[in-house]
């Protein structure tokens, strides 16, 4: 049987541990969406981060997800994600430890409609002639800046999203609850480039990623394109295996 | 119809000093067997790092292994991997002319360039150049085997003149496949002479228009190698028992966690957008199937799982839709104990083997067709 997951999710600061009221959660369309991929091999030790109901990847990975929408119904809004890629089952999946979004709007939607740890920062996508850049801040301090270097233009159909688990309380009969939810947006591609993930500035713990340290450089990529933020299909139990203990709701 | 063993030598948790070497000995017992009992092939595939899901690094020195304790059964290294960062092809070369030689000219030889992130990167290879390298890699190998002296100068190696030694055994030299796993390599293959070394668990339908596709284009095929292999090979589950449902229940726990286990790999596509991988290959299917390890559902119609005449029927659609040979995993993570499964092995060669005999000894004449040269053995 694979390895599992470690995480014990009481342990996890309460900030990093959003509250949702409930599962009702409506979709939000975002056209137009401007997405950067970097990701990085990392320690497998990192499985103390992952819970207790996923299989680690093999490697261990992470994954940024810097992300511009510049549609939304709350109106524009940057969000950078950092996700440790792992199994829920038989799928490939990457539970997200810490999020940053550059509207306070945003942080409270994120949070409440869909269980994101994300707080607020800075965040900016620039594009230079031979690269594109991430640069994240939290309280003035940078904690990530990286780039995609040497884009070179592919087909969108070779781009692969893996979808995203966040870990929420969920008020059950009046108590919150931690539960695994499964973010699966869609995605319709314009355009999209590939290249080699650099970075000069990691801040692990502002990711709620005590420990990590990106070790070896796997791939980029930016696309443009039409996706969304649906409505919550499956939640999980984040202590029982996902084969056991998966919820469809909707 | 010809029937082989299938390892990916899959060794569960927790690993300790003995369990790699259970599975190895648990291997060599089956293939022992299988070759008493009339097996045409076994087969053992590279693949490098991949946690309990196979921990067949070397496959040429497990063959080596089974073609000392066997006869007539014949060493399939496959796949190795076409990349050269994984093997020089000079080491290739070399490496299969041993073995074709301590077999006594029983080697097949399939050829791949690796699906997953896992085992590219840690070879430091990139998945854009997989496909190039495996297209330089085959085309060499038969000219290595068969001429005295040999050169190149390639886009992924070079070498100046120099006498490759040992040469195979077999004349003009060893059966070549391709592995195939996603769609469209089946084309490559025929395009090429090489023998269709099907990895999917697909359903009949799909595997039948393949394989019709497969056998028009090899027939205007420009052959890498001195012959044309035009053979078609799949994949299965055995698990052969007298009591049906003992035998769908058993080999059904057997298929899901090999599946499972097949479906924790990380895919190259899955971590690095390339056009070098247009597909997940078997992988999506291997997910929709794989719930997990004890899931209950029902053993698919192809699958060689319950009693003698179940497998007999599955195995006869096989051959109905055009597969010449199909290769058994026999085991997962060692979920069916040893006895049970060489009773399988028994059953097997017993109840159902000999519905194909006639047909074996029928496509026995053909000296280039059915991916064997046969003059030197």
């Amino acid at each position: 049987m694979p390895l599992f997951g470690l995480l014990d999710p009481t342990a996890l600061a309460a900030s990093s541990v959003p509250e949702m009221p409930h599962w009702d959660t409506e979709a939000w369309a975002l056209p137009r969406a401007e997405i950067l991929q970097l990701a990085w091999e990392v320690s497998p030790a990192t499985r103390a981060l992952l819970p207790r109901a996923m299989h680690p990847a093999v490697p261990s990975y992470v994954t940024f997800f810097v992300t511009r929408y510049p549609e939304s119904p709350i109106g524009e809004f940057l969000l950078a994600q950092l996700r440790l890629m792992g199994r829920a089952g038989a799928h490939p999946r990457g539970f997200l430890l810490g999020a940053i979004a550059n509207r306070r709007e945003a942080v409270a939607e994120l949070r409440a409609r869909w269980g994101f740890p994300v707080g607020m920062g800075g965040i900016a996508l620039r594009r230079h002639h031979d690269r594109v850049m991430a640069i994240v801040t939290r309280d003035g301090a940078s904690i990530l800046d990286a780039a995609l270097v040497n884009p070179e233009t592919i087909s969108g159909g070779d781009v692969q999203y893996i979808h995203t688990v966040t870990l929420a309380r969920v008020a059950e009969h009046g108590t919150p609850v931690p539960h695994l939810i499964q973010i699966d947006p869609h995605y319709t591609f314009h355009k999209a480039e590939r290249g080699r993930p650099e970075f000069s500035r990691f801040d692990a713990e502002a990711w709620n990623a005590p420990g990590v340290t990106l070790n070896f450089p796997v791939a980029a990529s930016i696309a443009s394109c039409d996706t969304d933020l649906p409505q919550i299909r499956f939640v999980m139990d984040p202590e029982t295996p996902v084969v056991q203990g998966t919820r469809r709701i909707r | 119809m010809k029937f082989g063993l299938f390892y990916e030598l899959s060794v569960p948790r927790p690993w300790t000093r003995e369990s790699e070497r259970t599975v190895y000995n648990n291997a060599l017992e089956q293939v022992k067997l299988a070759d008493e009992l009339g097996f045409d092939q076994v087969w053992a595939v590279e693949h490098h790092f991949l946690e309990e899901y196979s921990h067949c690094s070397a496959p040429e020195l497990f063959l080596t292994a089974c073609a000392m304790i066997t006869k007539q059964i014949r060493v399939g290294f496959g796949i190795v991997v076409c990349v050269p960062q994984f093997n020089h092809p000079i080491k290739i070369a070399e490496r299969t002319a041993v073995l074709d030689i301590l077999s006594g000219g029983r080697l097949e030889v399939g050829t791949g360039r690796s699906a997953t992130w896992t085992e590219l990167a840690g070879f430091n290879a990139s998945p854009d150049i997989t496909k190039k390298s495996w297209d330089e890699f085959v085309r060499c190998l038969p000219k290595m085997w068969t001429s005295e002296t040999y050169s190149y100068h390639g886009e992924f190696w070079s070498m100046p003149e120099r006498t490759i030694l040992p040469k195979v055994y077999q004349r003009p030299h060893p059966p070549m496949w391709v592995a195939v796993t996603s769609p469209g390599t089946e084309l490559d293959a025929a395009d090429r002479g090489l023998g269709s070394l099907g990895l999917t668990f697909g359903g009949f339908d799909e595997q039948e228009k393949k394989i019709a596709e497969y056998r028009r284009r090899i027939q205007l095929c420009d052959p890498v190698g001195e012959f044309v292999n035009d053979s078609v090979s799949t994949v299965n589950f055995l698990y052969c028992h007298e009591d049906d449902e003992v035998g769908r229940n058993t080999g059904r726990r057997m298929a899901n966690t090999f599946n499972y286990l097949a479906t924790q790999l990380t895919s190259a596509r899955e971590a690095y957008p390339a056009k070098s991988y247009p597909s997940l290959g078997l992988l999506p299917q291997l997910r929709r199937q794989a719930v997990g390890p004890d899931a209950n559902e029902q053993a698919g119609d192809g699958l060689a799982l319950g009693g003698p005449e179940r497998v007999l029927r599955a195995l006869k659609r096989w051959e109905a839709v055009g597969v010449d040979r199909v290769n058994f995993i026999l085991n997962a993570n060692e979920v069916i104990p040893q006895a049970d499964n060489l009773a399988s092995l028994r059953l097997f060669a017993k109840e159902v083997m000999p519905a194909f005999q006639d047909a074996k000894a029928a496509s026995g004449g053909s000296a280039v067709g059915n991916g064997h040269a046969d003059g030197g053995r």
